[in-house]
C-alpha cells in the first residue's frame, strides 16, 4: 500500500472562518480502488474538507495530491476536469426533465453552445451503464420524477461521473468520487444495491470517499475510515478491526462524567398520548408509543432516520397510512417546527403577529392587547427584540425559536411535539429553551423531543427511544442510556 | 464632532426605516403629495378647483373599490386577473335586469351578488383544489368576459338607469357612492387589523405552512377572501354602471392591471403578507391624480403611461429597500 | 428652492408643451380653449380630424387640446376625459361619442356647468348639445346613386348591404336606394344581403349574390356597397369572376388597396367622407357657439365621390391623403 502513491493525500490542510478553526491539520490517504469512511458528528469539518476537496473552498494550509501530483483545484470544474466529482446529500436532479438530460446536465457544450443529440446520448447511456450496471431498468427518456429515490441516487452518480468525463470504451475517467451521505434516504435493501454498485465502482480503480453516520455500512463495505472532531483526525484504521465502539468513542471523545439521571417520579399520571403502529409514506413505520403527562419522551435518529416524519404523522400534518394517534389531553396537541423559516413562523410579521397567532379566540381583536399579552410572553421567554412590533426576521435564530414556542405555549396544548429544539442557536438560548421544556413537563404536560444532539435528549428526557430507518425502538429510561449506546443503536 | 453628526445621521435613518416599516403607505402618500402639488402649481386655476377634486375622487371609486378586493387577495399571495371582466358583467346584469323592469336596488344588489358568486367559485378552486390563482383568475377573465357578450349579445344594453346614474353624480356633486366607497374601505381596514379572520389573512400570505401548523385552514380564509373580494368588485361594478349608464360587456379591459398597480403603489408585494387598504387606496389616488394633472397639463398619452410605470417601479424598489438589510 | 421649483415647472410645461398653441406667454389675454374627445387617436381617419381641428383654431386664434381615450374605443376611459374637462372648465368640449346613450350624462354636466358642446362623426341622443356636425351620409348614398347610373346607363343592380343595426352605413343604403329612383333605367335587384363585419364575410357574400344574381349573363350591370370591407370584399368577388369591366362597382372608403383598384379602372367610383373637413367645421362650430352665434342643429361635412379620372386633382388628393405634417408635425 505505501508502495504506489495514494489516489487523495491529504496533508495538514487547516481552514478557518472569521478566526474559528473548522479544519486544524487534516491528513488522510484513500488508495485507488477502495472504499474510505469519512466521520464524524455534526460540525466535526467532514463538509468543509469535502468542499476544499472539491474546489469549492481554498485551504488555509495544507496541500492536497492526486495520484502523487500536486493538487489544487481552482472550483468545481477545475476539480471535475481533474476526475474529482461528489454527488451531494440533497437530492439536485430536474424531475420535469428526462434521465438523459439529468445526466449530461452542466456538461461542457460543444461549439456554439450546442451539443449533437447522438454524442450527448451516448455519453448519458455509458455514464448509466458505469454508475447504475447494465442490469438496472432505467431508461434514458424516462421522467427523473417518475424514478425511485433508490434510482435517481443512481442517475446522481452517473451525472458525477459524466462530469469527470469516460472513455469511449465506457471507462471511467472519475478519480475520487465523493458520495455525501447517500443512504440517508434509502431503505436498507436499496442500500444494499447501492453498495454493490460502488463496489463496481472502485473494482474499476475509483477511489470513493463515503461521508456516513451509519456505522454499520462502514462497518460492512469501507475498506478504510477516518474520524474527524473539531477539526482534527481522531482516529483511522480499518472499520472491521477497529469495531463499532472504538469508532463511537472516537467519534464522541472522553465524555465527562455525568450526573446520574433517572426518570423523574411520575406517580400514577395517566397517558396523554397513546400512538399505535402508525405508518406514513416513507416513515415512520409502525410506531408505537405512549406518553404520560409530565413525561418528557426523546427520539434519537440520525440525519433520514425519519424523525420529523414521525411528528408530522403523529400531529396530522402528513398523511398515515395505517395506524391510531389518541391524544387525551386538554387544549390537544401541537407542534414546533424544525424548519422555522419554511413553516415555523411568519418571518415578514411581527413578533406579536407570531405569538398571538392563533385559530381560536375572540372574532374581534385588538393589536394593542395583542401587543401587550406578546410583551409577556417575551418576558417570560426572555425574548430579546426591540418590542413586539418588531419583525421576526431580524432576530437571531435563539430568540426565532423562543417566539415559535411562545406561540405553542400561549396556545396551551397538552401535548407538545418538539422538533429539534436547538437547532441553529446559541448556548445561552439553548439552555433556556431545555429549562422551559422541564418546568412545561412539571406543569404536567406530555412532551416529545427529537433531536440529533443527544446529549440534549439525555439532559432532558426521560425516556428515550432511538429511531432507525423509520422504525423507532422501544423507549427506555434515560438511565438506561449513555451517547455511546444511543449513537451505537442509531447507527448500527 | 463629525462623527458625533455621523452617529445622529444613522440614528435618523435608522429610526425612519422603523416608521417606514411599520407604515409602509406613508411612501404613497408622499408621493400623492409630491405630485398633487406639483400639478397644483403647475395649473393653479384649474386643477385645484373644488370640482376638479371632486371629479378626482370619483374616478377614483371604480379602482379604489375593486382595490379593496384586490388588497386582501394580494396579502394572502394571491391575485385576481378577472377584475376587468367581473365589472364588465356587472354593468351587463344590471343593464338587463334594468330593461327588463327590475327595480334600480333590487338590479344593484342582483350584480353585487353576481361578483360575489363568481369570488366564491375562484375561492374554491384556489382554496380547495390549491390551483394557482393566476391561471384560474386568467380563465375566468376570457370566461367571464365571453358571458357578459353573450348575455349582451355582443352589444351594448341601452336601460333607463332608474337613478343609479345618480350615485356618483348628483346636482351637489357628490353622490352617496362616494361615501359607500368610503364605507367600504373602513370596513375592509378594520377587518383586516380588528379581527380574527384579517390576521389569518395576513397570517396565510406571510407564510401558509406556519399558518396551517397553527391550526389555521388556509382554504377555508382563501374561500372567504376571493368571495368577498368578489362582492368588492361587483360594487365596482355598480359603480362602473352608474358612470356608463349602459351595459358595456367590452368595458374595463385592462382594469385589473389599474387595480393591481393601485396595490403594489400602496406597499404590497405580490409575494403575500403584507399590504393596506389605506396604501391601497393612496395607490389608486395617486393613478387618478395624474391621470387628470396629464389632461389638464395637455401631457400627451404616453407621457401619463410612463410617470404611471415609471412610480410602479419606484414602488416596489422602495419596498424592497425597506427589507435592505442595514 | 423656488429655482428648483421653477424648474420643475418649466419642465412639466416643456413635456406638455402643445403644439397646437402658438407661442403664447402667461399673460396673455383670455384664449378660448377647447377639448376636443375623438373616438380614438391611432386610425387614420382621427388624425385628419386634429388636423382639421388645429387648422380652424389656427384661423380663429383659439387653442385645442386634443384628448382621446387611453385606451381605444374604451368608453368609460371616454367619460372620464369629458368628465375632467369640464372639471377644468375649458371653453367648450367636442366630442365623438363612443356610444349614443353612455355619453348623455357627461355631455349634461358640462353644459350645466355652462360648457357647450359640438357633437361630431356620431350622434348623441337627447338635445344637450349645440349641434351636430357629421357626413350626411343620406346625401352621400345619393352621391353613389348618381354616379352608378351615370356609368352603367341601365341595368339591374346589386345593393350589398353592411351589417344590421349601424346607422352610418344604413343611411348611405337609403340614400342610394332613394337616389336610384331618380333614374327609371335601373333597377335594384338585391337589396336585402349583409356583407357582415369582416372582409371575408362580405367576400362570400358577394360570391353568392353574383352567381344568384346571374352576374355572369349580364344582369347585373351594377354594384354598392356602403363601407370599407364591403366595398373590398365586393371587388375581390368580381375579381374572381372576371366581371370586374363588365360589372360597375361604386364603393365607399379609400383605403390604398382600393385606390389602386380605382386606377386600374376595377372600381367606377369611391365616395369619401372629408374628416379634416369634419374637424376644421366642429372646432369652428363650437367658437361661434361660444362668441354667441346661432348654428345649424346639424351641419353636413361634405362627402366627394372620387373617380379614375378626378385622382389627378389635387384637392382630391389633398382629400384621399391629407398632408397631415403640415398640421401636426411641424
Amino acid at each position: 500500500m505505501s508502495a504506489a502513491p495514494a489516489r487523495l493525500a491529504v496533508r495538514g490542510v487547516e481552514k478557518a472562518f472569521g478566526g474559528i478553526t473548522v479544519l486544524a491539520g487534516v491528513s488522510f490517504d484513500v488508495a485507488p480502488g477502495t472504499l474510505h469512511a469519512l466521520l464524524g458528528g455534526n460540525g466535526a469539518g467532514k463538509s468543509t474538507l469535502m468542499r476544499v476537496v472539491l474546489g469549492l473552498e481554498r485551504a488555509d494550509a495544507g496541500e492536497l495530491r492526486l495520484d502523487g501530483a500536486d493538487y489544487r483545484p481552482l472550483g468545481p470544474a477545475d476539480a471535475r476536469a481533474h476526475g474529482v466529482v461528489m454527488v451531494p446529500q440533497e437530492r439536485t436532479l430536474c424531475l420535469h426533465l428526462s434521465v438523459e438530460e439529468n445526466v449530461t446536465l452542466g456538461l461542457p457544450l460543444g461549439r456554439f453552445g450546442l451539443v449533437g443529440a447522438r454524442p450527448r446520448r451516448e455519453l448519458a447511456a455509458r455514464a448509466l451503464s458505469a454508475a447504475a450496471g447494465d442490469a438496472a431498468r432505467i431508461d434514458l427518456g424516462a421522467r427523473a420524477s417518475s424514478l425511485s429515490v433508490a434510482d435517481q441516487q443512481l442517475v446522481e452518480i452517473a451525472r458525477a461521473l459524466a462530469h469527470a468525463g469516460l472513455a469511449d470504451d465506457g471507462a471511467v475517467r472519475a478519480k475520487v468520487l465523493v458520495l455525501d451521505e447517500p443512504t440517508s434516504s434509502l431503505g436498507r435493501r436499496d442500500a444494499e444495491r447501492l453498495f454493490e454498485r460502488v463496489a463496481a465502482l472502485t473494482a474499476r480503480g475509483v477511489a470513493v470517499v463515503l461521508v456516513s453516520h451509519f456505522l454499520d455500512e462502514v462497518l460492512a463495505h469501507c475498506d478504510g475510515y477516518t474520524v474527524l472532531r473539531d477539526g482534527r483526525v481522531e482516529g483511522e484504521g480499518t472499520p472491521r478491526e477497529a469495531g463499532q465502539q472504538r469508532i463511537v468513542r472516537e467519534m464522541l471523545g472522553e465524555l465527562p462524567r455525568r450526573a446520574e439521571r433517572t426518570a423523574r417520579p411520575r406517580g400514577d399520571a395517566g397517558e396523554a398520548l397513546r400512538v399505535t403502529d402508525l405508518s406514513g409514506e416513507r416513515a415512520p413505520r409502525g410506531a408505537s408509543f405512549v406518553v404520560r403527562h409530565g413525561e418528557i419522551l426523546g427520539v434519537a435518529g440520525l440525519v433520514g432516520s425519519g424523525r420529523t416524519e414521525l411528528l408530522r404523522a403523529v400531529a396530522g400534518l402528513d398523511r398515515r397510512v395505517s395506524g391510531t394517534v389518541t391524544v387525551s389531553a386538554p387544549g390537544g396537541l401541537g407542534m414546533l417546527s424544525e424548519d422555522r423559516g419554511g413553516e415555523g413562523l411568519m418571518l415578514s410579521r411581527s413578533v406579536s403577529d407570531n405569538v398571538t397567532l392563533s385559530p381560536r379566540g375572540p372574532r374581534v381583536v385588538s393589536p394593542a392587547r395583542l401587543r401587550s399579552e406578546a410583551r409577556g410572553w417575551m418576558e417570560r421567554l426572555s425574548v430579546r427584540a426591540a418590542g413586539p412590533a418588531q419583525r421576526v426576521r431580524e432576530l437571531s435564530g435563539g430568540n426565532q425559536q423562543k417566539v415559535a414556542l411562545a406561540r405553542l405555549l400561549r396556545e396551551d396544548h397538552g401535548v407538545l411535539l418538539v422538533d429539534e429544539p436547538t437547532r441553529g442557536i446559541d448556548v445561552g438560548s439553548k439552555a433556556q429553551i431545555l429549562d422551559l421544556l422541564r418546568e412545561l413537563a412539571a406543569q404536567g404536560k406530555a412532551i416529545v423531543v427529537v433531536s440529533s444532539q443527544l446529549d440534549e435528549l439525555l439532559e432532558v428526557a426521560d425516556r428515550i427511544a432511538v429511531l432507525r430507518r423509520g422504525v423507532l425502538g422501544e423507549a427506555r429510561d434515560v438511565a438506561a442510556w449513555d451517547a455511546h449506546r444511543l449513537l451505537e443503536e442509531a447507527a448500527a | 464632532m463629525t462623527s458625533a453628526q455621523g452617529a445622529g445621521r444613522r440614528g435618523v435613518s435608522q429610526r425612519v426605516r422603523g416608521v417606514l416599516a411599520e407604515r409602509p403607505w406613508i411612501g404613497p402618500l408622499a408621493a400623492l403629495v409630491v405630485v398633487f402639488v406639483l400639478f397644483g402649481l403647475a395649473t393653479p386655476e384649474t386643477f385645484l378647483r373644488t370640482q376638479n377634486l371632486l371629479t378626482m375622487a370619483r374616478q377614483t371609486v371604480v379602482v379604489g373599490v375593486c382595490a379593496l378586493g384586490m388588497t386582501m387577495i394580494i396579502v394572502t399571495g394571491g391575485i385576481d386577473l378577472s377584475v376587468g371582466s367581473v365589472v364588465a358583467l356587472t354593468t351587463v346584469i344590471i343593464a338587463a335586469r334594468l330593461r327588463d323592469g327590475a327595480g334600480p336596488v333590487s338590479a344593484a344588489v342582483t350584480g353585487v351578488a353576481v361578483g360575489g358568486a363568481v369570488g366564491a367559485a375562484v375561492g374554491v378552486l384556489v382554496g380547495r383544489f390549491r390551483m394557482m390563482p393566476f391561471v384560474v383568475t386568467l380563465g375566468t377573465m376570457s370566461a367571464l368576459r365571453g358571458v357578459a357578450k353573450g348575455i349582451a349579445k355582443e352589444q351594448k344594453i341601452d336601460c333607463d338607469p332608474r337613478g343609479l346614474d345618480t350615485l356618483l353624480v348628483s346636482a351637489q356633486g357628490m353622490g352617496p357612492g362616494l361615501f359607500v366607497a368610503l364605507g367600504l374601505a373602513v370596513l375592509v381596514a378594520l377587518t383586516l387589523t380588528y379581527t380574527r379572520f384579517g390576521r389569518h389573512v395576513f397570517a396565510v400570505g406571510s407564510n401558509e405552512a406556519a399558518a396551517r401548523l397553527a391550526g389555521i385552514d388556509p382554504s377555508h380564509v382563501k374561500l372567504l377572501v376571493y368571495t368577498l373580494a368578489g362582492l368588492a368588485f361587483g360594487v365596482g361594478g355598480v359603480m362602473e354602471f352608474s358612470t356608463l349608464t349602459v351595459g358595456d360587456p367590452t368595458d374595463s379591459i385592462g382594469l385589473e392591471l389599474d387595480v393591481i398597480a393601485a396595490v403594489v403603489i400602496g406597499g404590497a408585494p405580490l409575494a403575500g403578507g403584507e399590504g393596506s387598504v389605506v396604501g391601497s387606496i393612496l395607490g389608486a389616488l395617486l393613478m387618478t391624480v395624474i391621470k387628470t394633472g396629464a389632461v389638464h397639463l395637455g401631457l400627451p398619452t404616453w407621457v401619463q403611461e410612463i410617470v404611471t410605470g415609471g412610480i410602479i417601479v419606484v414602488a416596489v424598489a422602495l419596498d424592497r429597500a425597506r427589507y435592505a438589510r442595514r | 428652492m423656488t429655482r428648483r421649483t421653477a424648474l420643475l415647472l418649466s419642465l412639466l410645461s416643456a413635456l406638455g408643451c402643445n403644439k397646437d398653441k402658438p407661442t403664447g406667454g402667461a399673460g396673455a389675454p383670455k384664449r378660448l380653449k377647447i377639448a376636443v374627445v375623438p373616438k380614438g387617436t391611432t386610425h387614420e381617419f382621427w388624425k385628419s380630424v386634429h388636423a382639421g381641428s388645429v387648422k380652424a383654431a389656427r384661423e380663429l386664434d383659439v387653442d385645442v387640446v386634443w384628448k382621446g381615450p387611453l385606451k381605444e374605443d374604451d368608453l368609460k376611459a371616454q367619460i372620464d376625459v369629458v368628465q375632467t374637462f369640464v372639471a377644468q372648465g375649458v371653453d367648450g368640449i367636442v366630442l365623438a361619442p363612443l356610444n349614443d346613450a353612455a355619453l348623455r350624462a357627461p355631455v349634461k354636466a358640462a353644459v350645466v356647468a355652462k360648457i357647450p358642446v359640438v357633437v361630431f362623426d356620431s350622434d348623441l341622443l337627447g338635445d344637450a348639445h349645440s349641434s351636430f356636425v357629421a357626413t350626411d351620409n343620406v346625401a352621400a348614398g345619393k352621391l353613389a346613386a348618381d354616379h352608378l347610373a351615370k356609368v352603367a346607363d341601365k341595368g339591374g343592380v346589386v345593393v350589398l348591404r353592411y351589417q344590421e343595426g349601424s346607422a352610418s352605413t344604413a343611411n348611405r343604403e337609403k340614400g342610394f336606394v332613394e337616389g336610384l329612383k331618380a333614374h327609371p333605367s335601373m333597377t335594384i335587384v338585391s337589396d336585402n344581403q349583409y356583407g357582415g363585419a369582416t372582409t371575408e364575410s362580405a367576400f362570400s357574400t358577394s360570391e353568392t349574390l353574383l352567381v344568384a344574381k346571374k352576374a355572369g349573363e349580364g344582369n347585373v350591370a351594377g354594384v354598392f356597397t356602403p363601407n370599407e370591407s364591403t366595398t373590398f370584399g365586393m371587388l375581390l368577388a368580381l375579381r374572381k369572376a372576371g366581371l370586374t369591366k363588365k360589372v360597375k362597382l361604386v364603393g365607399f372608403d379609400a383605403s390604398d388597396k382600393l385606390l389602386e383598384a380605382l386606377r386600374a379602372e376595377e372600381i367606377e367610383g369611391l365616395v369619401v367622407q372629408n374628416p379634416f373637413n369634419m374637424g376644421y367645421l366642429a372646432v369652428k362650430t363650437m367658437v361661434e357657439v361660444i362668441r354667441g352665434k346661432k348654428v345649424p342643429a346639424r351641419i353636413d361635412t361634405g362627402a366627394k365621390l372620387v373617380t379614375k379620372a378626378s385622382l389627378s386633382d389635387p384637392a382630391v388628393m389633398e382629400l384621399v391623403k391629407p398632408d397631415l405634417k403640415k398640421w401636426l408635425d411641424e
